[in-house]
């Protein structure tokens, strides 16, 4: 019978395992989630309906003991809440109409439809709000099952009210079985779905879950409370029952007791009333002994002395003297006329049994009868024989009187004239106390036992022990399942009352932290169902937000720090144009871009002595600090070199040594310089691995000059590089560029390249370098287009001249407002030699006016350095102070179109330079403001 | 520079010579400081002004406000370099000029 329950338990084992390979399938995969259930709850309810017969579950005679519940359970846990109602309503069904073909009992009918229906949406109820619609692990699915089962057999009960004991029969035969057969299929089930899954635990076991922690407990304080209730109320109820069986028994022994008594003494008093009449008629007490068949006939006097007996020893004895023969002297006081005392020893003799009766003599004194147990016994034997004939205790129980030899006098019983033993009473009654409950066994089954002794009988009651806790037996299992049932709903709520107030809670905020740890700092952690998650959430969150202002003014630090090292790198090279502005010989201009961080590019151009220029363009490998600082040290070494008069090719041969020293970083430099001699138009130049430049002869003509390159800087020791000479006249222009240049890139990852570079110099034309770098730099905007720019964009053009240059006179000026007027004579003094009209003069005057004030008011400089040269284009100042740095070129242009009333005072002579002037150029150099205006003539 | 005053009843004329900069702009407010209460009509007399800097623009401006509450300013003789800062700073919107 084991057999057919683990058959019908293994097939739900096997269906999960087969459709749970199918899920993996595609084919399969993608039919409709209902779809699937559908067929997954069909396939469940046609396992039920195997098991629920008899082919599949073992017939206990009016119920078909079966693991039916093990498929709907299977389903919903496993597959999903759909398809467990849909098995669960399929077998259901079926054990209810199943009555109807006569192939079930209807005794369990409406229970076992019923629980198997419900049993489906417990799963399916289970899966979705305690398991979060995953599968529960086989320990899980084992309790469940187990514990629906006991569901299953508390609805037998409630269903058969009226018909407790039958229903408690089958209670009692189902239980275990179908427990642990319900408990195996699901936990088969779930087994063998993890193992085709590879499940492994991979978690931690120093780091418990809470819910785990929280389960565990859970579990064994609801355990613990189980079990001590349960034993409490099952000793209580066993103690209750022991009680009332003893009463029931005890009040039963007593009752035949009595009767006996009753009957025995009734028959000594008529024995003693014929005796007492013949004894009166004058008979002797011997003759009279004999005659009634008595052991002792007594005659006593008023004074309660024996007078007369049939037994010559007890002549004289006085009656007072014994506790048992003093009884009797009652009927000396004349109150009562008879006593009938009961049988037990004498007085004169305890080891003498007797049983007495009196009455009195009509001359005073009383005549006494003594019985032994054989003479009454015969007597009162019939009666006996009777009393306990129709006696029951209980519905089993039954009482039996034997004789003081243990033989069975009961009258019409079979067992009559035989031992107690040998009818399967196993009672040791002579050595037991009478009155008290002990156990024996009735034929090999435990019994309840008393007895009582009475006239020489004892009276035995006994009671079946499975009687007697019969309803201590049903109410414990009911507690017992009641239990069950009421301890998993209180550990399925407090489970799930946690898991919604604290563990979801828990888990949110994790998610949310690991987003926020993950680098997202804007997320709020937001959980507000109780006081102590919203104060955590509230404390996260100021956290992060003091984070993030930390973060923030880090960033902001580190971008300024950067912002200051390109500001540095810039300030580095020469940004003022025009640079020199006295010489006209050579024009002069060079930009550079950029990119985000500081970068590797550099330019920088010198006059060596006053009759030659020094330009170069470099490229340092790599970006970021180390290239900004690295670009610092090539430059300082190639501008040292080249000022100390060297050619260009032994600037870069030196260069290249000093660079090679403690370049543990493997940087180099790319780069191109040239040294121009400005009156004759020679240019040399040396190559190290830089990009050509261009240049564009006064003709038109446009090259690359493509002379051979040496190594980078900086790429190896011991290097020579190469003098090379080229020839400039006057109007030639040259354009050097870095690679940002060729090779921006648009968003269709073309390169700007040097065909196109040197198509738009040519489309140029003969522009002044400004102009040119302005137009390059458009143009490869253009081209880039949204594409980003990832490198620096850097040139540097110069046009030869060949003229001479500006001749500067300089005067030192106290800074104050004194010094305005002065400088407008030294430089309106300089402007009238040269004959130069009187309207320019006025003009060149308030700008000066201007320019001297505002430094005398606001730079706190100590004194005042104007510079003025005239030539035949235009007249050039320069002011120098030592004051506060200060780019008045950056001032904000005021608003000319207010009126009068919403006009304020103040940056109205900036602007009016600004207007007047052609060119208005700041820098600050050697801890000096330095502004040059100029105006052409 | 040089400002010579003439009052004539409620107008009042000044002439201006030489350069009104930043150091000649505290004399000529002072001026304007002066005029009296009763004046309903400034007359400024530029004949014989060679500029003016920002710091006379200042001061024009204040006289203009003042002026404004008081009744009508007016200016004459502006040569063709003061002019063109009246035009460079927008004073041309502000000022009346004959």
């Amino acid at each position: 019978m084991v057999i057919k329950l683990l058959v019908s338990a293994f097939c739900n084992a096997a269906l999960a395992a087969g459709l749970y390979a199918a899920e993996k399938k595609t084919s399969y995969k993608k039919l409709p989630y209902l779809v699937r259930q559908v067929i997954t709850g069909v396939l469940f309810g046609i396992i039920a309906i195997y098991s629920s017969t008899s082919a599949g579950g073992v017939d206990i005679g009016g119920a078909i003991m079966n693991v039916r519940d093990a498929s709907p359970l299977c389903a919903g846990l496993i597959f999903g809440g759909p398809s467990g109602i849909i098995a669960g309503v399929i077998g259901g069904s079926y054990r209810y109409f199943a009555v109807y073909l006569g192939i079930a009992g209807a005794y369990t009918q409406i229970a076992c439809a019923l629980s198997t229906v419900m049993v489906g949406f417990i799963a399916a109820a289970l899966r979705k709000f305690m398991f979060d619609d995953k599968k529960p692990t086989w320990s899980y699915g084992v309790g469940i099952a187990m514990i629906c089962e006991i569901l299953h057999m508390l609805m037998i009960f409630v269903t058969n009210m009226e018909d407790v004991a039958t229903a408690f029969s089958f209670v009692k035969k189902c239980t275990l079985p179908m427990v642990l057969g319900n408990g195996v299929a699901v936990g088969a089930a779930l087994i063998l779905v993890s193992l085709m899954k590879k499940e492994r635990r991979r978690r931690n076991k120093s780091q418990k879950q809470i819910s785990q922690t929280f389960q565990c407990w859970l579990l064994v304080c609801i355990v613990i409370a189980f079990v001590a209730t349960n034993i409490f109320s099952s000793f209580l109820q066993t103690k209750m029952s022991e009680i009332q069986t003893e009463s029931i028994i005890q009040t039963n022994i007593e009752d035949v007791h009595q009767d006996v008594l009753d009957a025995s003494d009734e028959s000594l008093l008529n024995k003693v009333t014929q005796i007492r009449e013949e004894y009166l008629r004058g008979e002797s007490v011997t003759k009279l002994a004999e005659k009634y068949n008595v052991i002792e006939v007594n005659i006593i006097d008023s004074k309660g002395i024996i007078v007369d007996t049939n037994n010559e020893q007890y002549l004289g004895y006085v009656m007072a003297s014994g506790e048992q023969s003093a009884e009797f002297m009652v009927l000396l006081k004349g109150d009562k006329k008879e006593y009938i005392q009961d049988y037990r020893p004498t007085s004169y003799d305890n080891k003498t049994y007797r049983k007495y009766g009196a009455l009195a003599l009509p001359d005073g004194g009383f005549i006494q009868v003594g019985y032994d147990a054989s003479q009454f016994g015969e007597d009162i034997e019939i009666f006996v024989g009777k009393v306990a004939k129709n006696r029951h205790i209980g519905n089993e129980g039954f009482i039996v009187i034997c004789d003081e030899r243990l033989n069975i006098v009961t009258k019409n019983s079979e067992d009559y004239g035989k031992n107690i033993k040998t009818v399967g009473i196993e009672a040791d009654i002579e050595n037991a106390v009478s009155g008290e409950v002990f156990e024996v066994d009735v034929k090999g089954e435990p019994h309840l036992c008393t007895f009582s002794f009475v006239e020489g009988y004892y009276v035995i009651g006994v009671m079946p022990v499975s009687e007697a806790m019969y309803m201590k037996n049903l109410s414990l299992y009911v507690n017992v399942f009641m239990g069950i049932i009421i301890f998993s709903v209180l550990f399925i709520l407090i489970y799930f009352l946690i898991k919604r107030v604290v563990i979801d809670n828990i888990r949110k905020i994790n998610q949310t932290l690991s987003q926020i740890t993950s680098g997202n700092l804007n997320l709020t952690v937001d959980v507000r169902t109780n006081e102590e998650f919203a104060s955590l959430s509230d404390d996260i969150n100021s956290t992060v937000s003091t984070l993030k202002d930390y973060i923030a003014q880090a960033a902001a630090r580190i971008d300024q720090e950067l912002e200051y090292a390109k500001e540095i790198q810039l300030s580095a090279m020469p940004s003022v144009f025009p640079p020199y502005p006295e010489r006209r010989d050579f024009m002069i201009y060079a930009l550079m871009r950029a990119a985000k961080e500081v970068g590797g590019d550099f330019y920088d151009f010198y006059l060596i002595g006053d009759n030659q220029l020094a330009f170069l363009i470099a490229d340092v490998s790599g970006k970021g600090i180390p290239a900004a600082m690295f670009m610092m040290k090539a430059k300082t070494i190639i501008k040292d070199l080249a000022e100390s008069g060297l050619e260009p090719d032994e600037v870069f041969t030196r260069a290249n040594e000093k660079l090679c020293e403690n370049n543990d970083a493997g940087m180099f430099v790319t780069c191109w310089l040239g040294i121009l001699n400005l009156s004759t138009g020679a240019l040399k130049f040396a190559n190290a691995g830089h990009n050509p430049p261009v240049v564009c002869r006064n003709n038109g003509e446009i090259e690359y000059i493509k002379a051979r390159s040496g190594l980078v800087l900086a790429g190896m020791e011991g290097i020579k590089y190469r003098k090379n000479e080229m020839q400039l006249e006057v109007g030639d222009r040259i354009y050097l560029y870095t690679d940002g240049v060729t090779e921006a890139t648009n968003s269709s990852n073309e390169l700007y390249g040097e065909e196109r570079l040197k198509n738009m110099i040519s489309a140029a034309g003969e522009i002044e370098p400004e102009k040119l770098c302005a137009y390059i730099e458009k143009s490869v905007d253009e081209f880039v287009g949204e594409a980003p720019q990832f490198d620096d964009i850097t040139m540097l053009a110069i046009t030869y001249n060949g003229h001479g240059k500006i001749e500067m006179e300089s005067v030192e000026l106290e800074s104050k407002l004194d010094s305005v007027a002065l400088a407008v004579d030294f430089v309106s003094n300089l402007m009238a030699k040269r004959q130069i009209e009187q309207k320019l003069i006025s003009k060149v005057s308030i700008a000066i006016d201007e320019i001297v004030s505002n430094i005398a008011r606001y730079s706190g400089a100590s004194k005042i350095i104007v510079e003025t040269g005239v030539c035949e284009e235009k007249v050039v100042i320069r002011f120098l102070d030592d004051g506060k740095p200060y780019n008045p070129t950056h001032q904000k242009e005021p608003d000319i179109t207010l009126s009068a009333s919403e006009r304020q005072e103040g940056g109205l002579g900036v602007y009016m330079v600004k207007k007047m002037m052609d060119v208005l150029k700041y820098q600050y150099l050697d801890g000096q403001n330095v502004l040059t205006i100029e105006k052409n003539l | 520079m040089n400002i010579e005053k003439i009052i004539e009843n409620e107008k009042v004329t000044l002439k201006l010579e030489g350069r009104l900069d930043t150091q000649t702009a505290p004399q000529f407010e002072q001026e304007i400081d002066g005029i009296e209460e009763g004046c309903k009509e400034l007359i400024l007399d530029m004949n014989a002004l060679a500029y003016v800097s920002s710091a006379g623009l200042r001061v024009i401006l204040k006289a203009q406000k003042y002026m404004n509450t008081k009744g009508a300013m007016k200016l004459i003789g502006v040569n063709e370099n003061v002019m063109e800062v009246f035009e460079i700073t927008g004073f041309l919107d502000i000022l009346t000029i004959e």
